[in-house]
């Protein structure tokens, strides 16, 4: 299965989640009227004379009380499922802060901190997404962590204190590997609904509760006056009480089932990304030598338990509720030979800077075999889109290698200047610099004009050092950039994104390359400051998506050829792929703003179908099954838009080089 | 048949569904605009200790070059250790008026000590042209201006969270959950800078 499957399945898995929630609220609504319908029936047989046509005690179908009963039911339910999914819309910071953490600030030289910043780094660029803030939760002495968010462009890490404390390096990247594939498979999503859909039963519950609460004052201050009234409400209350706890023991119950799958995948996703299964075993064992200590005391973490790496609860009601499968279970699956026995001890791991610069080196590749990516700048690479798109959202062993050499390949200046904010823009700044001298002296002076003296000379400073760069290694270092910039305030970004568009407006002349950058650095960040929602998939079928897809298509055949003919080789190409004939539109209908609306468009499609459109535009840039660096780029933009994560080594075809 | 005292009571359990829900929500709302300035405050500190750091050297290379004027050096020194300690204090609790305040005022210092500090470099021709004093000056600057920038984006952060904090119906529940309003942090104006004179021995 390949990425867009997963995700396909997690949106699939949802649907059939919430059928299964609703027939849980039938049930609910059921027994709710069967708690009102007898108290009614007390309190009527108590005032009634005899013979009275109203009371409740001769029949038991009353279709008023009923649609009161259901339709306050629904409201609760519903209100508070939207309340809840309201909050967590601002996606993975909303859910760090609900469980108390702290961010970890991008710039950070504490060793442990710093050594879990870069496995994160180096596992978001192999992954082709943009690097994610990092939380830590500093009073949980537990071994656990966890991803949230909607999809790549708002996820957050969040670890806790102790996966710092006792965890090597391997086995924090197996930990940090296992919440990466819980993005890439699309868990994130799926767990967000299910903490909406659940609290709205949750709060059934906690209504009986209050409703209780207040009976008992009202039971001290009038003993007689209103008596029915008060039975009523309180068998009303014991009612809510448990019926909204086994509705909410059902529910999860069901929240624990679907957890519990997701895991498996997610540890053998790690297994598959790092390829050192000792690393995330260790991990799952020193949790269980610890007495399966991975618990996690924030009074909000019940909420999102099964978020976590490791089970967030202690022994209570084991089978029903955990939300992962038993620590021995989820060992013997990736390292058969294991006998069942946890470490006695486990000892704290220390880390100084010493260790951290030699684990650096360490995870540096011998350059002969990455060499022909880096080096060859220049060279077109041969592509087959078929493979290439098997590979998104499972990256691998070589992925994680490049990327750690990409990062390697970046002078420390530059990384330095993109963890810090005022310096991330800087380095976006230089980014969009033109090569061209005259054209990069207008745009300097626009920078000076715009943002002041300092940051053009920051921006100059940086310039030389990007110009240096690869392709690729310039694509990663944008995607450095996401924590420092997401720390700029609201007003600050704003000013940052209007300066990205004056420099690229600048040269009179806005290349399609230029705006893939600008939507790979803004695309995410309008997310994060909440002026974007992340797309929603609404279209299963190509149809009403076609005549963005032409456009696309033709704006991609422009950028890649000139002759006519070419672009119209290019366009067919990638029409052939969605089983689509057509004809290109000229390339004054390809305006940037009109291919990003289309783009936007297309961002909307289902994930079988978003493999589709990417498989013709990969086929029409790479229409002699040749691709540039220059057009990877580009596709890693389109495929940015869509919110696909491409591996780097996916794009340039890191498939095994042609003979 | 449903008398209207039922109807009164559902809507009464509604209101109090609907209050419950709002409530919690002005909570959660105003932590994380609490927790915003107070990462904000954490970007302001990074840079802070950075130029903290720095200082030292500075004073170390002026001194082969300065020794007449241990008065300037040395006031730099003490301002720096004000300012060391005031922003430890701020860092431990971020928007906490008098922290703020006197992390301001001891700022404020150090920047007039270091302004007269460069002041005088001017009449040493050799420190001036010294690469090691070049290269700190400069770090120090840009130093400076991180710190500005930073000090900028806590403040959009608390100014978000002091409206957050006043507006209605926000205000009724920020003091009964204890959410007090978090100061500025501005550094004083180089009159008031100049006023506070130490003397050294």
């Amino acid at each position: 299965m390949d990425f867009f499957e997963h995700q396909d399945k997690a949106r699939r898995r949802t649907g059939r989640l919430i059928w299964f929630l609703a027939l849980a609220v039938v049930g609910i609504i059921a027994a709710l009227y069967l708690v009102v319908w007898f108290g009614m029936m007390l309190v009527a047989g108590y005032d009634a004379r005899p013979g009275d046509p109203n009371a409740y005690a001769g029949s038991f179908w009353h279709p008023e009380l009923f649609l009161i009963v259901a339709a306050g039911t629904l409201a609760v339910i519903l209100l508070s499922s939207l309340y809840k999914t309201a909050q967590l819309a601002s996606g993975g910071h909303a859910v760090a802060v609900l469980l108390g953490a702290r961010r970890i600030d991008p710039q950070t030289h504490e060793p442990a901190e710093r050594r879990l910043l870069n496995v994160v780094e180096e596992m978001a660029l192999a992954a082709g997404m943009p690097v994610p803030p990092v939380y830590m939760m500093d009073a949980e002495a537990g071994i656990n962590a966890f991803a949230a968010g909607h999809d790549p462009r708002d996820a957050v890490i969040g670890v806790t204190h102790g996966c710092l404390k006792y965890l090597d390096r391997d086995e924090l990247q197996g930990v940090i590997a296992h919440e990466f594939s819980h993005i890439l498979n699309g868990d994130m999503r799926l767990n967000l609904r299910l903490v909406g859909i659940l609290y709205g039963i949750l709060v059934l519950a906690l209504i009986g509760r209050i409703v209780l609460r207040s009976m008992r004052h009202v039971g001290r201050s009038r003993s007689r006056s209103g008596g029915g009234a008060v039975v009523v409400m309180a068998i009303l209350g014991v009612g809510l009480v448990v019926i909204g706890s086994i509705g909410f023991f059902f529910a999860r119950a069901i929240k624990s089932a679907v957890a519990r799958q997701r895991e498996y995948l997610a540890d053998a996703s790690a297994v598959q990304f790092t390829r050192l299964p000792d690393g995330i075993a260790g991990a799952l064992k020193k949790i269980g030598g610890r007495g399966e200590t991975s618990e996690v005391h924030n009074q909000n973490a019940e909420e999102i338990s099964h978020m976590f790496f490791g089970n967030a609860f202690g022994s209570f009601s084991r089978r029903i509720f955990d939300t992962h499968p038993p620590l021995a279970d989820r060992i013997k699956r990736i390292d058969p030979r294991f006998d069942g026995k946890f470490p006695a001890r486990v000892e704290p791991v220390a880390v100084s800077a010493a260790l951290l610069e030699a684990e650096t080196k360490r995870a540096r590749p011998p350059a002969r075999v990455f060499g022909a990516v880096l080096g060859g700048a220049a060279a077109a690479i041969a592509v087959d889109p078929a493979a290439v798109l098997g590979r998104i959202g499972v990256p691998g062993l070589e992925d994680m290698l490049l990327s750690a050499e990409m990062l390697a390949a970046i002078p420390p200046p530059l990384r330095e200047a993109a963890r810090e904010p005022y310096d991330a823009r800087a380095v976006v700044y230089a980014v969009l610099l033109d090569r061209d001298p005259a054209m990069r002296g207008r745009q300097l002076e626009t920078l000076r004009t715009m943002a002041g003296e300092r940051v053009r000379q920051t921006t100059e400073g940086l310039a030389p050092l990007i110009d240096g760069l690869p392709e690729e290694a310039r694509l990663a270092l944008i995607d450095t950039t996401f924590p420092a910039l997401s720390l700029l305030s609201p007003a600050q970004y704003l000013a940052f994104r209007q300066d990205v568009d004056r420099l690229i407006h600048a040269d009179d002349k806005v290349e399609l390359m230029e705006y893939a950058v600008r939507s790979m650095v803004l695309r995410n960040l309008d997310v994060h400051f909440g002026m974007a929602q992340p797309p929603a998939a609404r279209h299963g079928r190509l149809a009403p998506l076609l005549p963005a897809l032409i456009r696309v298509l033709s704006a991609l055949a422009h950028a890649g050829q000139s002759d006519a003919a070419e672009v119209r080789r290019a366009f067919d190409a990638g029409m052939a792929r969605v089983g689509q004939t057509g004809a290109p539109l000229p390339r004054e209908q390809c305006a940037l703003d009109d291919v990003d609306a289309a783009l936007g468009e297309l961002a909307e499609a289902e994930p079988l179908l978003k493999r589709r459109i990417l498989g013709a535009c990969m086929a029409c840039v790479a229409v002699d099954g040749m691709v540039t660096p220059r057009e990877a780029t580009l596709l890693r933009a389109v495929a940015a838009v869509l919110g696909v994560p491409i591996s780097p080594l996916a794009a340039p075809g890191g498939e095994t080089p042609p003979a | 048949m449903i008398t209207p005292a039922y109807w009164v009571l559902i809507a009464v359990g509604a209101v109090i569904v609907v209050l419950v829900l709002v409530v919690i929500g002005i909570y959660n709302k105003l932590v994380l605009l609490r927790n915003r300035y107070k990462n904000a405050f954490a970007q302001i500190d990074v840079q802070l200790k950075r130029r903290y750091d720095l200082i030292p050297n500075l004073v170390e290379t002026a001194k082969g070059y300065m020794k007449h004027e241990r008065e300037t050096l040395n006031a730099v020194i003490q301002a720096r250790g004000l300012a060391v300690d005031a922003g430890r204090r701020a860092a431990a609790n971020p928007g906490d008026p008098a922290a703020m305040t006197s992390l301001g005022s001891a700022e404020g210092q150090l920047v007039g000590a270091l302004g007269r500090l460069f002041a005088l470099a001017e009449n040493y021709p050799d420190l001036k042209a010294n690469q090691n004093m070049l290269a700190l000056q400069e770090e120090l600057a840009s130093t400076e201006n991180k710190v500005a920038f930073a000090r900028q984006a806590y403040n959009d952060a608390v100014m978000t969270y002091n409206t957050g904090r006043e507006t209605f119906p926000n205000v009724i529940f920020a003091g009964m959950f204890n959410f007090r309003e978090a100061s500025l942090f501005e550094v004083e104006s180089r009159e008031e800078r100049e006023a506070p004179k130490v003397s050294f021995n």
